[in-house]
């Protein structure tokens, strides 16, 4: 499988069948001269890495951090096809944070939604 | 029998989504200023949007991809971010101009400026978004834009001679006014070639769940759809040419626009302009607005679709809400409903190598469409058409700006 | 034990790789991996002229238009096994001193 090709920047999908963002980054753990396929991360600083280096390194200086990526263990990954299915729930991540922070404080405040 | 109502369907869709404020002002002042030698441009910008809604629907029936979810995907992100931001501004542009063109309209029903009207009218549009599905959404904004017929029929009672018709086809070099005449035939290009047309549709069959099925269907509504459309393109500019190039006025003020259908209809003839300009900027708004929330969020990933509950999808819901008061502002700063429409749309023909070419590279690509890749026809049409289209309208934009 | 080190796949690539002497071999264009028991590994990195473009150009490979006319010819992809790779600096990413018997 190649992982470039086929796992990164695909749509994420959760458990439940929602988007949850795109396979932002994938991460590979190093041991001795092997390396495995740690985790795929969604969302935080991860794409602006891929950007422009520089503003992303800017951007963690001042979130003091990656922000707040989704790590999400690649024995989770389910099935990679149109989709990559992940088996977490995407609202308890910190991928739907925004996606729960919109609802909550703008969504919800307009009269009849 | 569902394949050929799915058919029929299109093709009202055709009719009804291609007008709009830029077809209508493009065609108009081609009509005021060039007589019927510009329909030659409508026609380029028919087949190539023909051929590119044809492939988007193509892409969502093969691959069951987005145009930008495939985009971000086979392009990765840095890539993405070229024709993300350019369809991004010039539909956030062309917004603008379809609130201006309905804020118009109403002005010239009731008298109150259209900066009065901007408002309103952006909060209608959300209104409609917020509440209603996608059915509601594409098949209402179709059917009353069914009213452009008016155009036609107004064309017919005028007498416009079929044979002028038929030899604007073929291109031929102005007598006068050379900067106009290509500024003016690129901003028909861009008004035809509208890319939120091709990724509005491509978002559309995603949502409808269209398969391989439905290969045939599609090509028909973008072959029959389209030209229906640019039929009514060609009617708008045929009344401007027998009713405002004989006498010699230029559309320059929007003001002088209702003459096209008054002068052959009389009093239900400003009724039916009136109602044709805000029932076709009304729905192009709803749809552009509609697939620049589209567009981000299947960039990104994002919950999306129409006929999710705003709680379910919450920022695809975001971008709309925001991008329609912002919009919206551009008129009530006061800028002139004509000039936002005809601006906008020579920055569309100006912005097209890069809103098209990434999905010609998606169409060539077996990894999405299997067989069912493009033909050299297809590429080189769209292709052509973009480049040539870009590279006038660097030349004339300049030029238009220094003559006015 | 150390903690294991981790590399991010997503930007290794398009980076050069150069051999012992520090001299380019090619730009990472994608890494091929297999599953091994419950874990995936990764097995090589395609390393090639186009590095983060090859996924762009991708289309040209298969135009009978472009072909007649000898262009978008594929260019040759190396498939190197990543145990060949030096990762000390992921940044700069070298081949490894060419291993005696592989």
């Amino acid at each position: 499988m190649q992982l470039g090709r086929e796992v990164l920047d695909q749509q994420a999908i959760d458990a439940k069948g929602r988007q949850m963002g795109k396979v932002d980054g994938i991460v590979l753990e190093l041991r001795g001269d092997q390396a495995r396929v740690a985790a795929v991360v969604v969302g935080g600083t991860t794409l602006l890495w891929r950007v422009h280096a520089g503003l992303a390194a800017w951007a963690e200086r001042r979130l003091g951090g990656e922000g707040a990526p989704t790590r999400i263990p690649w024995r989770q990954v389910v099935k990679i096809g149109i989709d990559v299915k992940l088996d977490v729930e995407a609202e308890r991540t910190p991928a739907f944070r925004w996606e729960r922070w919109v609802r909550d404080h703008v969504i919800s405040r307009v009269p009849g939604a | 029998m569902s394949k050929l109502l799915e058919i029929a369907l299109g093709i009202v869709t055709g009719i009804g989504g291609f007008l709009e404020t830029g077809s209508l002002a493009t065609s108009a002042q081609a009509g005021a200023g060039f007589g019927f030698q510009l329909i030659w441009a409508i026609a380029l910008g028919v087949i190539c949007i023909a051929f590119l809604v044809e492939m988007a629907g193509r892409l969502a029936a093969i691959s069951h991809h987005t145009l930008p979810d495939a985009m971000r995907e086979r392009f990765g992100i840095r890539f993405f971010l070229a024709p993300l931001v350019a369809v991004a501004l010039v539909s956030f542009l062309v917004l603008a101009a379809e609130i201006g063109g309905v804020a118009l309209a109403l002005q010239f029903a009731s008298g109150v400026s259209y900066r009065v009207w901007a408002l309103p009218v952006a909060a209608a549009v959300w209104l409609l978004l917020w509440k209603g599905t996608l059915g509601v959404v594409e098949k209402g904004a179709s059917l009353l834009g069914l009213v452009t017929i008016a155009f036609v029929v107004g064309a017919v009672r005028l007498h416009a001679p079929l044979a002028d018709v038929v030899s604007g086809l073929l291109p031929t070099a102005p007598e006068h006014d050379p900067a106009k005449y290509w500024f003016t035939a690129v901003s028909i290009i861009g008004a035809s070639v509208s890319p939120y047309l091709f990724y509005f549709y491509s978002a559309g069959a995603v949502e409808d769940g269209w398969d391989e099925g439905y290969l045939g269907v599609n090509r028909a509504t973008a072959a029959l759809g389209m030209t229906f459309g640019g039929g009514i393109a060609v009617a708008v500019l045929a009344c401007a040419a027998m009713v405002l190039h004989v006498r010699g006025i230029q559309v320059d003020r929007y003001e002088q626009i209702p003459l096209l259908l008054s002068t052959p209809l009389g009093r239900a003839g400003f009724w039916l302009f009136v109602a044709s300009l805000g029932v076709a900027c009304f729905g192009a708004a709803l749809e552009i607005a509609l697939q620049l929330a589209y567009l981000v969020a299947q960039g990104f990933g994002w919950r999306w679709g129409e006929n999710l509950r705003p709680r379910e999808a919450a920022r695809f819901t975001l971008v709309y809400t925001l991008a329609l008061p912002l919009a919206a502002l551009v008129s009530v700063a006061g800028m002139d409903p004509l000039k936002l429409t005809v601006i906008s749309m020579a920055l569309t023909a100006l912005s097209l190598p890069v809103t098209v070419v990434p999905l010609l590279i998606l169409m060539n690509d077996p990894l999405y469409l299997g067989e069912h890749t493009n033909g050299w026809i297809s590429n080189a049409a769209v292709l052509a058409v973009s480049v040539i289209a870009c590279i006038v309208a660097l030349v004339a934009i300049p030029l238009q700006i220094m003559g006015s | 034990m150390t903690q294991p080190r981790e590399v991010r796949l997503e930007r290794l690539l398009g980076r050069l790789l150069v051999d012992e002497f520090g001299v380019a071999v090619g730009r990472i264009e994608d890494v091929e991996a297999e599953p091994d028991g419950d874990a995936y590994v990764v097995t090589h990195v395609l390393v090639g002229p186009e590095g983060r473009l090859a996924r762009l150009l991708a289309f040209t490979h298969q135009l009978p238009t472009l072909r007649a006319i000898g262009l978008g010819r594929k260019p040759r992809v190396r498939r190197v096994p990543w145990a060949w790779l030096d990762l000390s600096d992921p940044w700069h990413p070298r081949l490894r001193q060419a291993p005696v018997g592989q």
